[in-house]
């Protein structure tokens, strides 16, 4: 990658942003800077990073799906059920990525089919499938056997197993966006519905796919929380959405889609928990870490509608340039 | 010009909308490397004829046949026919190569060959003779290469027709002749184009022949190179003046809006003095700046330079403070601007001055005298409405524009902004509307009238400004006004100010 193309990377100042805070925290506290913590750090942002790849799709195609939280919740109660009630490892882990992959379908399939838009549906399944969960376990906290923890704690070749799930995704992710068509639609599509009409592109097949896509995220980041926390808490999942929406924004994805990048999101999702880290070695009380997340997020926000509004004088320059007396 | 067979030949198209027929007649040979000027005023159903011959509509009337083979409908992709249409198709975040080749890509589903999509798109834009790069984001260009993009991406999947729609309007001088020197590199190898344009110094530069539409009616075609350009010109306007049914009573003396040098980035430099009891109209082509100066002048807009009213300098001008100064203003949108179409035409009449219907009693809870003041709104305008609480959308174009004219009239304006005050409406409401116009304008209501109907700004004006690309051309007074006069000074030159 040559050196101008490295500064038009969408991650870049997300990552620069991570770097300087890592190189802060360091300062702060000697603790910061030993394998453990860094090792902690990716394991705690590998859940959000995880569903932040897929939550990149659908918010590059201007879309924004509310219920992966939900879908979380749902795909944790449906695993934990099975494996209690019929003690079989592959069933219970087939039920868990099947039903991800299907409640992220009907989100896409309700958003095409019925042109709502993706705010309201998906904030109608999202209560949907947290009822559908506290219904299927009647709320109660259900523990998992103490093999499946290897799939939040174990590591492999001395990697935490988490962290080479947020690995793999990220590598997909990255691959999918900018060497598949289905990437490219995304992209096209996000950008501009109408000309995306107009060269008929497969929009429908595209936003599915990409719902699905979503829901299958949330099924794997489901699997890696429940093994990491030893079993089903009836209250997980709540307010995850927007923390991965957050990783997501943060990233430098568009809120108004057309453009983004997988590897932003995932670096968000740490950056997200580098902020957390240092929070705690100043012991800050845990109301506060709501607070300062918002913060971050307004200031994300902030930055790309300033980035847009830059670019906007240049779209109306050409008028006057135009008298040419 | 061309030994060769026409490669598009159209006989007697026929459009109809719900039997309203919008263009007729449309009959031409078109031959390889030959450009066909399209020409007609706003409204005169170029647009309609550019989507038949693209394929965006079915004809219901006539013949099309591509390379003698006679062909029922359309099929751009399959008959080599292409259009670049005003609104661009391209997507901003996107490169030029990935632009260019989105819907053919190469490679396959889980893996596209990038390189090779490059290499095709080099390769067109080469063709095109200009230097873009492919991987340039297609949003980083400005609007000429913009457009070369979109020319590029047509002729990649249709090469044979090319059909442009107004490409000029958004573009610089420079732009404008490397888009010129691309269409001649097309022509010299033998893909045929139809160019739709306004401006006649463009139309005389590029194209060999002209088809000239007049309410959807072909009136005239030929070549060029016969056809000097007044006749041409007047064969845009295509009528004789005709007396006036409206009587205008003369102006007042005491000057009631004045605009100085009011500058943005749609217009240039505007400057005029509106008196009391005087209609001016604005005329000029689509994309000359006219909605666009009356929302500035109305506050609607921010713009540079000053505006008076009654001799006193607005400040900061807002839609607020316009309507405390008595200046209402007309949108032409009137049903995505105008009109709240859910809500009863009651509501939408008083919507403006709602404060003088306030219950004084306990201050803003509920309203009084609001349903009588309707009423009598809808009777001084003649609204033809089954009740004054059925939604605004249940009645006819010309009884909605009523409405909205009712609403504003009924803030007892001093100074009326019409923006296209009889778009869409019918005959026998357009001439309501008129009179209405005509004896607000007696009272002693100051006008600026907007409109693409020449007929309507010659019927209604003491005046007539006439703008060119945000310029303020030319003025006619009533008993100067010549229509052929009017139209050339709207379209003859883009870009340099006549010299006369």
């Amino acid at each position: 990658m040559s050196f101008k193309l490295l500064f038009k990377q969408k991650w870049l100042p997300i990552a620069v942003a991570a770097l300087l805070m890592s190189i802060f925290l360091s300062f702060v506290s000697p603790a910061f800077l030993t394998l453990t913590n860094f090792e902690s750090v990716l394991v705690q942002a590998s859940v959000t990073a995880i569903m932040a790849v897929g939550m990149t799709f659908i918010i590059i195609l201007a879309g924004i799906d509310i219920s992966v939280g939900a879908i979380l919740f749902f795909v944790s109660s449906l695993f934990a059920q099975t494996l209690n009630t019929t003690g079989s490892v592959a069933l219970a882990f087939s039920a868990a990525v099947i039903s991800g992959c299907l409640l992220g379908t009907v989100n896409g399939l309700l958003i095409v089919r019925f042109k709502v838009t993706p705010l309201i549906t998906t904030l109608a399944t999202y209560t949907i499938y947290r009822g559908m969960a506290l219904h299927l376990t009647s709320a109660q906290n259900i523990p998992v056997p103490r093999e499946i923890g290897w799939m939040g704690n174990g590591s492999f070749l001395s990697i935490p197993v988490p962290v080479w799930w947020m690995l793999v995704f990220t590598v997909i992710g990255i691959y999918l966006l900018s060497q598949t068509r289905f990437g490219i639609y995304c992209k096209a599509i996000g950008c501009s519905a109408q000309s995306a009409k107009e060269s008929a592109l497969p929009i429908n097949r595209v936003n599915i796919l990409a719902y699905a896509i979503g829901g299958l995220c949330a099924a794997v980041a489901a699997l890696i929380l429940i093994a990491r926390v030893g079993g089903l808490q009836s209250g997980i999942g709540i307010g995850l959405e927007f923390t991965v929406i957050a990783a997501v924004i943060l990233g430098g994805t568009k809120l108004s889609g057309g453009s983004g990048s997988v590897a932003g999101s995932v670096i968000g999702a740490i950056f997200l928990v580098l902020i957390d880290n240092g929070l705690n070695l100043f012991n800050a009380s845990p109301y506060i870490y709501d607070i300062v997340r918002g913060f971050v997020l307004i200031v994300a926000v902030l930055v790309d509608r300033v980035s847009v509004i830059k670019n906007q004088p240049n779209a109306l320059k050409f008028k006057t340039s135009s008298e040419g007396n | 010009m061309n030994d060769a067979n026409p490669v598009l030949s159209v006989d007697k198209l026929h459009k109809a909308f719900n039997g309203k027929t919008v263009v007729s007649g449309l009959t031409f040979d078109l031959y390889p490397g030959e450009i066909l000027a399209l020409v007609g005023e706003n409204g005169a159903g170029k647009s309609t004829s550019k989507n038949m011959l693209c394929g965006l509509l079915a004809p219901t009337g006539g013949e099309i046949l591509i390379e003698q083979q006679k062909v029922a409908e359309v099929d751009g992709a399959l008959h080599g026919i292409s259009a670049v249409h005003q609104e661009l198709s391209l997507f901003k975040s996107l490169t030029v190569a990935q632009n260019l080749c989105i819907n053919d890509l190469p490679g396959s589903n889980l893996n596209i060959d990038w390189s090779k999509a490059e290499k095709i798109a080099r390769k067109e834009l080469d063709f095109l003779g200009v230097a873009i790069d492919p991987q340039a984001l297609v949003g980083d260009l400005g609007a000429g290469k913009q457009q070369i993009v979109e020319i590029a991406k047509a002729l990649l999947h249709a090469n044979k027709v090319l059909i442009l729609d107004e490409p000029t309007t958004s573009l610089t001088k420079p732009e404008r002749e490397k888009l010129f020197a691309v269409m001649q590199k097309l022509k010299a190898r033998g893909v045929a184009m139809i160019f739709i344009s306004h401006f006649m110094d463009e139309v005389y530069q590029m194209a060999d022949k002209y088809l000239v539409l007049r309410d959807g009616q072909q009136v005239a075609a030929g070549e060029l190179a016969k056809t000097p350009r007044s006749e041409l010109e007047a064969l845009m306007v295509g009528r004789e003046m005709t007396q006036s049914q409206i009587e205008l009573a003369p102006p007042q003396n005491q000057v009631s809006l004045a605009v100085r040098q009011l500058t943005s980035c749609h217009f240039n430099q505007i400057s005029l003095n509106l008196k009391k009891g005087e209609i001016i109209g604005i005329g000029g082509l689509m994309g000359a700046g006219r909605t666009e100066l009356a929302e500035a002048i109305s506050g609607l807009r921010p713009a540079q330079g000053e505006i008076y009213i009654g001799g006193k300098f607005i400040k900061r001008p807002s839609l607020a403070t316009m309507l405390k100064h008595k200046l209402c203003y007309v949108t032409e949108d009137r049903r995505g601007l105008g009109l709240f179409p859910q809500r009863s035409v009651k509501e939408n009449m008083t919507a403006a001055n709602l404060s003088n219907f306030v219950q004084p009693l306990f201050r803003g809870i509920g309203f009084k005298n609001e349903q009588a003041a309707a009423q009598q709104v809808v009777d001084k305008m003649n609204v033809v409405l089954p009740d004054i609480n059925s939604a605004v959308s249940h009645l006819s174009g010309g009884n909605q524009q009523k409405v909205l004219l009712g609403r504003w009239l009924a803030c007892q304006p001093e100074i009326l902004i019409l923006d296209e005050p009889t778009k869409g409406v019918d005959i026998g409401a357009k001439l309501d509307i008129h009179k209405k116009i005509a004896a607000l304008a007696a009272s002693g209501v100051a006008v600026l009238l907007v409109s693409s109907d020449l007929q309507e700004l010659l019927d209604l004006s003491h005046r007539i400004i006439v703008m060119r690309t945000g310029e303020q051309v030319a003025e006619f007074n009533r008993d100067a006004f010549d229509p052929t006069k009017i139209i050339a000074a709207a379209a003859s030159s883009a870009y340099a100010k006549e010299t006369s």
